[in-house]
């Protein structure tokens, strides 16, 4: 009572709080300290705030990249293998029951059955032994994105007066006599599938404005020979071709699809100038390869005295799965084939299978349904999420991610003691005015605290300017990107470097896009401000310790 | 009373010894009155204006503010920055001014110190430094003012909370016979205005005889 009554009689003239200058004291000390007054920049404190934004900005964007790997990798996976694979103990013969079983599912929305072993392959004096696979062509593309890894102009001719204009080829090429092959096996055969050309000089259709003949479809079928189109009018044409018996009259509203298998499917784009009698256009096609196809079935015919010969196949396409982990040399052909060359018609070794959307996301969904199929099909069946086929490698990818986190903590705390240091060096200059302060009315704890209150301002403007560095690296990656690896490895080493980390079609997430991205750049602000606020600890606690009286005597 | 002090005894450690720099100090100062300290150099003169603020503890005695007595007991420890805040104005020798603070910021850190924050103390600092003649350089930084300049800030700073007592510690020391004397002249005139008790540590006789008391510490005793 009697110190408020003397604080009352003390403040007879006292001021209204409700007033503009709201800002404590200590708080205004501590920001005047970093930022004097009549000063643009304190370089003291511009050292300490870029020093810990560079930390913060490192720390997030290598965890946001790694987390767009991981994305972009789980992608990866799920375009190759489907959400999920349904692989029963022993083969099966008899699986129609169980694919509606599993189609029944309300969460499952494609099923699709698949057969594998390894088979040899023979094109000439060069083998390969690839992973093999067995595809239902009509369910294929919607389990796996089987036309997404099919190559456009895979060994593109370039002619010199010639475009190549082959097509990409779609899953419906795939026949019982036609495979697809993954790149590293065309190489090592050294096939290809088949190809088109279009000349140039024979167009007669030069003149600007004129249409232009693609090809839609290319088959596996087509034989090598040069083809013709003449157009007869605006709206017809004329396909001849020494491998065609007769002339095939096309009518530019026909459905190009029509056509019999071996001959490319032509389609004529108008240009602003309507086609014309004796517009001409000429091709060159150059068939697909074919190899030899053994299997190990064969051996057991053999041994019976049995003649087998291979199997000849065509190359329908060439593909590459982005997923690193799918095997390099493999081979796509039809369930038929598959169980032709293991000489057991009607098995099948499995099923993969994709979710709706909202359970692929979930892990723990996907698992539940999962878990739910299991106790559908019964004993004899099990069914393994994506997640857990691949835990292994995102097991890794974890890792690599802790592992970052670990090196990278050291950067913060390397800021940390920079700070420490600076605002230690502070307090001891600063003596007679820590003196001054509890003279003036200051508690030896507010005084301390204006120098905790450098470090939280230290690390809360490098936080701010650590994760606007961050967005700012996310938004042009691409640029920054392309110029460091340029500048360490080159034009050459660019291709190199995007074939393993491929920066460029890598998907980040923006933290207002994803809670993963703003929860690392929430964690990794937080980090900075708490080491840069402890940082501030040390000297706060030495200016606490100083006595007032020593302070102000103090030279 | 704004000031009273009563048998206050200070020592310090020295070796294996103790030095007694005060013994037996009384004085006692009335609301608007001031009342100067001379002594020569080491005589304890700082010291006892520390022991007058409180900035450090006597061996005895007591220190009582407006009749409130300023000891080590608890309630009056955690109290005691904000009583020293509204009571006291402190003017030092060497001005100690906050070299990233500028002129109205130095005097506005005073008045925040105790809490008050407004567009009125803005007024008053203003009105403050402009008394002191500072008016047209409240933007400037310590480091481009002259001692004198400089002073007249620290009084100012000193001013603002209107304190009820203002402890002086030779703030002329620094300052040329003339820009002293222009100093004091504020100084006192300022106490005057505001009603506020000064107690003035000095070598200067002549600016010790314009107080209204003058008291010589001699052998840590004061003497008149």
């Amino acid at each position: 009572m009697k110190v408020k009554k003397f604080l009352l009689f003390c403040r007879k003239s006292e001021i209204d709080h409700a007033f503009s200058m709201k800002i404590h004291w200590t708080l205004y000390l501590a920001w005047k300290q970093l930022f004097p007054s009549k000063k643009k920049v304190s370089f003291f404190s511009m050292l300490a705030v870029i020093g810990v934004a560079l930390g913060v900005n490192v720390m997030i964007v290598v965890i946001v990249f790694m987390q767009g790997f991981q994305e972009k990798f789980r992608k990866d996976i799920i375009d190759a293998q489907g959400h999920g694979r349904i692989i029963p103990w022993k083969s099966q013969k008899k699986w129609s029951v169980q694919q509606k079983q599993i189609e029944d599912h309300n969460a499952i929305t494609a099923v699709m059955p698949y057969i594998q072993g390894q088979l040899l392959l023979q094109k000439g004096e060069f083998h390969s032994i690839p992973f093999s696979m067995g595809i239902d062509p009509n369910s294929g593309n919607s389990v796996l994105q089987v036309d997404s890894f099919l190559k456009e102009g895979f060994l593109k001719m370039n002619a010199h007066d010639a475009q190549d204009i082959t097509p990409v080829p779609t899953i419906e090429t795939l026949e019982d006599e036609v495979v697809f092959v993954s790149s590293q096996v065309a190489r090592r055969l050294g096939v290809r599938p088949p190809s088109i050309i279009r000349f140039n000089d024979l167009n007669i259709s030069e003149s600007e404005g004129v249409g232009m003949v693609n090809v839609l479809r290319l088959d596996p079928f087509v034989e090598s020979a040069e083809w013709e189109i003449i157009f007869q009018n605006d709206s017809e044409f004329i396909i001849s071709s020494d491998v065609l018996a007769d002339q095939i009259l096309i009518n530019l509203t026909d459905d190009p699809k029509e056509m019999d298998l071996g001959i490319p499917v032509f389609q004529a784009v108008p240009g602003s100038r309507p086609f014309k009698k004796g517009d001409r256009f000429k091709f060159h096609v150059f068939k697909g390869s074919k190899f030899e196809v053994f299997a190990p079935s064969m051996i057991e015919k053999v041994k019976a005295d049995e003649m087998v010969p291979p199997r000849e196949v065509k190359v329908g396409g060439i593909f590459e799965v982005p997923w690193q982990g799918f095997h390099t040399e493999a081979l796509l052909g039809t369930m038929r084939f598959m169980q032709d060359m293991q000489g057991d018609e009607g098995r099948i070794d499995g099923f993969y299978f994709k979710t709706m959307k909202g359970f692929a996301k979930d892990e723990s969904h996907l698992a539940k349904c999962c878990e739910e199929l299991e106790s559908k099909l019964g004993d004899g069946w099990t069914v393994i999420p994506w997640f857990v086929e691949n835990a292994w490698f995102f097991d890794l990818l974890k890792f690599e991610e802790y592992l970052m986190i670990l090196i990278m903590v050291p950067i913060g705390l390397v800021a940390a003691f920079a700070i420490a240091i600076a605002l230690m060096t502070s307090v001891l200059r600063k003596i007679r005015e820590i003196g001054l302060l509890v003279a003036m009315g200051g508690s030896r704890f507010s005084v301390g605290f204006v120098f905790c209150l450098q470090g939280f301002i230290i690390g809360l403007l490098g936080a701010i300017l650590g994760c606007s560095f961050a967005l700012l690296f996310m938004r042009f990656r691409d640029e920054l990107m392309g110029f460091i690896v340029k500048i360490i490895a080159g034009e050459d080493g660019q291709v190199g470097v995007s074939q393993f980390y491929d920066f460029y079609s890598l998907q980040i997430y923006y933290p207002w896009e994803s809670p993963e991205s703003l929860n690392t750049f929430l964690s990794f602000a937080c980090f900075a401000i708490l080491v840069s606020t402890l940082a501030g600890l040390l000297p706060a606690w030495r200016a606490t310790r100083l006595k007032p009286a020593d302070s102000l005597r103090s030279e | 009373m704004v000031l009273r002090a009563e048998g206050l005894a200070k020592s310090f450690p020295f070796e294996d010894k103790r030095i007694h720099v005060l013994e037996d100090i009384n004085l006692s100062l009335e609301s608007g009155k001031s009342l100067s300290i001379r002594g020569d150099s080491g005589c304890g003169k700082t010291t006892l204006l520390n022991l007058l603020s409180r900035l450090e503890s006597a061996d005895r005695g007591t220190v009582k503010w407006q009749d409130f007595e300023m000891n080590a007991s608890k309630q009056c420890a955690s109290k005691e920055g904000v009583l020293r805040a509204h009571f006291l104005g402190v003017v030092y020798q060497a001005y100690y001014l906050i070299p990233e603070l500028n002129v109205l910021e130095n005097v506005l850190i005073a008045a925040k110190l105790s809490g008050a924050y407004g567009k009125e103390v803005s007024d008053r600092a203003r009105e403050l430094l402009s008394n002191m003649g500072m008016g047209n350089k409240e933007r400037q930084i310590p480091g481009k003012l002259s001692g004198g300049e400089r002073q007249r800030v620290a009084i100012a700073r000193a001013m603002i909370n209107s304190p009820k007592l203002i402890l002086a510690d030779e703030p002329t020391g620094n300052l040329d016979e003339r820009t002293g004397g222009e100093v004091m002249e504020l100084l006192l005139e300022s106490c005057d205005e505001e009603k506020t008790a000064l107690v003035l540590v000095t070598h200067n006789q002549k600016f010790a005889e314009a107080t209204d008391e003058t008291l010589f510490l001699k052998e840590g005793k004061l003497q008149n």
